[in-house]
């Protein structure tokens, strides 16, 4: 790895040779449980809430942590959801799951179209330009396009029930949200498990040499844009169902050092690590603001200390501990063994 | 159209003060400076304060705000930045957003959230002809274009402007030579702040002042940057008077849709060239 790339999990030999797919029933398991004990103790709505930016912040962990692109502009797909379902909703037809449809596809679209411009950058360039095209959304939906979206105010949505998902119900809602969030998850992991996941981060360490090997790396990029920003849109339609409201601050730019700062703390380039980074993200975000009036400060003076000193995030930090433990236990059967043969 | 190409003139000015910063640290310390916002932002707000405190004189208020970026755009650089030389990237840019978040937090904290008011310093209009100019918008073009020969003898005659140039070629040859760089990119970066500073102090009285200004003129100087080339001092001139015209000239036709002309145009630019970064 070059010295100055962010960390995230090494490609191991063992995964190159064998690129198998594991099973990640367990993890799945796991996850619920841990929601499931969240919405015990906070209400199921805010849970909710925790969630759908989980899912967020793991489609931002693929373009961030696995392929090493740093996005300043990924709620433009989240504000493209919720704006396309949301419009969908109010304008034809009330099903939630089609208009969950429509968001996610124009997501994707849009993911495809500024994806071709986008990722031949690298770098702040890739950031910035993201921020620009963020910037131009969240400005398009603000005047422009007043008519339809009825501008700053926003626009209220109603959705009907579908067999057992009843937008209007928060239990219904949660068990759907928590759904999602784990097919997301298992895709992820599916996908950054496959020989496909190996390609974008070795991308992400050097995409000289890849380009070298013969692939065509800008398709790959392009691909990986496009399935995060659809991801993300997803989040967004989901967004739109909970609060049942639209507005333009879905994609205000500057909500996205949020999810920066959820993948930082969480541990970039880790599943898991998205999903803590995300639930410590909206519990400081939920409750802090309650107690410390100086919110933004917080935030900037955190993110300071995650650049200079904890650049791992928790989950990397428990995987580190996990392993020295690991090493500590091997050392005195190696030492024991040693001691029998004599 | 007479005054939206002088409008254009203004903003392409305003731009190009701002840009010059952006592209010099990129160009010789690879670094995207996302805290030049905020520069920015306290030259505006300290030239508020220093106005109301010499009772709405220009002149000395404006020169004093500037001097005061100057040890702000210190402190940045040595405590945040120069730890993060050769990093990647990425890094550089969060934690220089991370200062911006901070700052702007400052300035709502010591200023309040509220838009301020400023006025045009120089009120009296400029007949010329059958055309009336008012002699702000004129003053700011002419300091700009001053400014750009002043740069190019900085860069061309004197030692220091001399080693920054040789340092956007080749940063390790000129290291090789025994110069000490990274003294250099401080000059640099102070200077491109200091800019930055001149530009917020200028374009202060003709647009509105709130603690999140910064972020809409940095998009547009990026946009400037990128079109002329990042480091390329001359390109950066050009593309700023440039996208400064079709933003004036946007904006006559459809007055919302100015800014996002400039991203389109970028994005443009982009399918047809490529990105050297």
């Amino acid at each position: 790895m070059k010295p100055g790339t962010a960390p995230g999990p090494l490609i191991t030999a063992e995964e190159t040779s064998h690129p198998k797919p594991r099973l990640a029933g367990f993890d799945v398991l796991i996850i619920a449980g841990a929601f499931l004990l969240l919405a015990a103790i906070f209400s199921t709505h805010r849970v909710t809430d925790f969630m759908i930016f989980c899912i967020f912040a793991m489609s931002f962990d693929l373009i961030y942590g696995y392929m090493g692109r740093l996005s300043f502009g990924h709620l433009l797909f989240l504000g493209t959801g919720a704006y396309g379902s949301g419009l969908f909703l109010k304008y034809f037809y009330g099903n939630p799951l089609l208009a969950m449809l429509v968001g996610i596809a124009a997501a994707a679209l849009l993911g495809m179209l500024i994806g071709a411009i986008v990722v031949r950058a690298t770098g702040a360039c890739f950031a910035l330009m993201n921020l620009a095209f963020n910037y131009i959304g969240f400005f398009l939906v603000l005047s422009p396009l007043r008519g339809i979206t009825n501008g700053e105010d926003g626009f209220g949505i109603h959705a009907l029930s579908v067999g057992f998902f009843n937008p209007a119900s928060k239990i219904s809602m949660f068990l759907f949200v928590l759904l999602c969030l784990l097919l997301v998850f298992y895709l992820l992991k599916r996908l950054t498990s496959s020989p496909y996941g190996i390609m974008i981060r070795s991308i992400k360490e050097d995409e000289t040499r890849v380009k070298f090997l013969g692939y065509n790396t800008y398709f790959y990029k392009w691909l990986t844009f496009v399935i995060a920003g659809s991801m993300a849109g997803l989040a967004g339609t989901l967004t739109a169902l909970n609060y049942k409201y639209v507005n333009p601050n879905v994609m205000d730019v500057h909500g996205n050092v949020g999810v920066v700062f959820a993948c930082l703390i969480g541990g970039a380039g880790r599943l898991y690590g998205s999903i803590v980074g995300g639930v410590v993200y909206m519990l400081i975000s939920n409750f802090l603001p309650i107690y410390i009036h100086r919110w933004e400060m917080f935030l900037g003076i955190s993110l300071l200390i995650i650049v200079f000193k904890f650049r791992k995030g928790i989950w990397g930090y428990i995987q580190e501990m996990e392993e020295v433990r690991k090493r500590q236990k091997v050392v005195p059967e190696i030492a024991g063994k040693g001691v029998a043969q004599r | 159209m007479t005054l939206t190409i002088l409008y254009g003139f203004t903003i392409g000015a305003i731009l190009y003060f701002i840009s010059i910063g952006l592209s010099l640290t990129f160009g010789t310390m690879r670094v995207i400076n996302f805290a030049h916002t905020l520069t920015y932002c306290i030259g505006v707000y300290m030239l508020i304060t220093f106005i109301s405190l010499f009772k709405g004189n220009f002149l000395p208020s404006a020169i004093l705000a500037i001097l005061v970026v100057i040890p702000i755009s210190y402190l940045i650089e040595r405590f945040i930045i120069r730890r993060l030389y050769g990093e990647s990237l990425d890094y550089t840019f969060i934690a220089t957003f991370a200062i911006t978040l901070i700052g702007v937090d400052s300035i709502k904290w010591i200023w309040g959230v509220n838009p301020l008011p400023l006025s045009d310093p120089i009120g009296t209009q400029l007949n010329l002809w059958d055309f009336t100019f008012p002699v702000y918008r004129v003053m700011i073009v002419a300091i700009a274009i001053v400014l750009f020969f002043a740069l190019e003898l900085f860069f061309k005659k004197t030692i220091v402007g001399k080693i920054v140039v040789a340092a956007l070629e080749d940063k390790d040859g000129v290291r090789c030579l025994g110069v000490k760089v990274e003294r250099h990119f401080l000059i640099v970066f102070i200077l491109g702040s200091a800019l930055a500073g001149l530009g917020g102090v200028l374009y202060a009285p003709i647009s509105s002042v709130h603690p999140y200004m910064g972020l809409g003129i940095l998009l547009l100087c990026f946009a400037v940057v990128i079109v002329g080339g990042m480091g390329n001092l001359r390109g950066t001139f050009v593309s700023a008077f440039s996208l400064g015209m079709v933003m004036a000239i946007t904006a006559r036709y459809w007055s919302q849709g100015a800014e996002v002309m400039v991203f389109i145009v970028m994005a443009v630019v982009l399918m047809f060239r490529p990105i050297d970064i």
